[in-house]
């Protein structure tokens, strides 16, 4: 009508983002992983053993990887620390045999429980035989992604793990962060003839 | 397992305390020593005296992963829900959660009970009791609110016994409460099985638990039911 109203179809306007930042479980890995070229063979409940017999029988038999992230152990209730490191080596020692030219990134196991607990304790030592074993393995690296979970008053918030073992959205974009970075890295390293050769 | 060979349907069904364990209040033992069961049920109790959701989800892991989803955030967020899902829950654990304070501090208008899929070792007729026996004592604590029991899924790549064990568990739940006017059954499955009689891992990703696309399938029918019974509730 009079001159002060605005026209609505002239007022810029961003569009707005309805998903917003908070995204979502199945996001992070169709957003940071597949851009990778990345499989994912994990499954849930799976201990060191599981995942040796399953890449002995088929698993590694038509891919060539350039890296090959492990992360397995917390449910190995079985074992001592030791024998689930040794298990977890046993893995890796099988990744590069079977895949000589892959690089192996091996992540700490995580703090679990909303209280300290002997389970916690136990991943604790699993990490640290890790650290002492793997750099003797070549074409192996050690990651751990674990920093922050534990509060300072020892408790593990639902924000980052839904049960206090699983990790919820934001679990997995802390951990992502430096995990991307690291493959990034590698990927990088890997020069351009070896990487014609994989394919 | 004794086999109680002549007892009626209702015998079956209704069947409560030593004589069915699945309709027994069992809490989770912690075999495996971080206590987590018990952290999730206690903060579940406290975290609830300061809610007021219309709609309270129980169940087990296909409970809990749906908060986990953007489809929790899109459909049932806006209803006010509150999820009391746990992991590998079999109906007495439910049962023992909602007799321990799980419902103390809250009135739900309809409470969504889905469960009986890890009741391994149980028959369906067992798995039944449990299933109404959890729904009696949330009619005995929250004499207002409606019951909806969702159907449970059928499992397994291919045809296997559990596939039939919860078709079983199904027909008895359905015909159990057919006659109450406080609860009812409904069958969330939009037809998972194909005709070949496998299932699909975009659908179930490990032959279980649902991806997105597949809590998209079961939960767009889901909410709309949903939002029927709160209208019908809110009328009367």
């Amino acid at each position: 009508m009079s001159g002060d109203e605005m026209n609505p179809a002239a007022v810029a306007q961003a569009v707005e983002d309805i998903q917003g930042d908070d995204r979502w479980m199945a996001q992070i890995w169709r957003e940071l992983f597949s851009p990778l070229h990345a499989l994912n063979f994990g499954i849930g409940g799976d201990t060191t053993c599981n995942v040796l017999w399953r890449l002995q029988n088929g698993e590694l038999d038509n891919i060539g990887p350039k890296v090959t992230v492990v992360w397995v152990g917390t449910n190995n209730h079985e074992h001592s620390a030791e024998q689930v490191a040794g298990g977890i080596l046993a893995i890796a020692q099988l990744l590069t045999s079977r895949l000589p030219k892959t690089k192996v990134v091996v992540l700490g196991l995580l703090a679990r429980g909303e209280w300290p607990n002997p389970l916690r304790e136990k991943n604790v030592a699993v990490n640290s035989f890790l650290r002492s074993w793997l750099p003797r393995l070549g074409q192996t690296q050690f990651l751990d992604v674990g920093a922050g979970f534990v509060h300072s008053d020892g408790t593990i918030s639902t924000r980052d793990m839904f049960d206090f073992l699983h990790l919820t959205a934001a679990g997995y974009r802390a951990i992502a962060k430096p995990l991307i970075d690291l493959l990034r890295q590698i990927l990088e390293e890997t020069p351009e003839e070896k990487r014609a050769s994989l394919l | 397992m004794h086999h109680i060979a002549n007892a009626s349907l209702t015998d079956k069904v209704m069947s409560s305390g030593d004589s069915n364990p699945a309709a027994t209040p069992t809490p989770c033992v912690d075999i495996q020593g971080d206590g987590r069961w018990m952290s999730l049920h206690n903060h579940f109790v406290s975290n609830s005296k300061d809610k007021e959701p219309d709609v309270l989800f129980v169940g087990d892991s296909l409970v809990q992963l749906l908060h986990q989803f953007e489809v929790w955030r899109e459909l049932f967020s806006p209803l006010h829900a509150l999820n009391f899902g746990v992991g590998g829950d079999e109906t007495q654990h439910v049962l023992w959660r909602l007799s321990n304070g799980e419902l103390a501090h809250i009135s739900p208008k309809v409470v969504v009970l889905w469960v009986g899929t890890h009741n391994h070792g149980h028959t369906a007729e067992q798995i039944c009791g449990g299933i109404m026996a959890i729904v009696q004592l949330i009619k005995d604590k929250l004499p207002k609110a409606y019951t909806l029991v969702l159907g449970v899924l059928p499992r397994g790549k291919m045809p296997n016994p559990l596939r039939e064990r919860n078709a079983q568990v199904n027909k008895l739940v359905k015909e159990a409460v057919s006659s109450l006017p406080h609860a009812s059954l409904l069958n969330v499955d939009p037809g998972f099985v194909h005709s070949d009689g496998s299932i699909s891992h975009q659908d179930l990703y490990d032959f279980l638990h649902l991806t997105p696309q597949g809590y998209q399938a079961v939960c767009q029918p889901l909410h709309a039911h949903l939002k029927g019974l709160l209208e019908k509730q809110a009328e009367n």
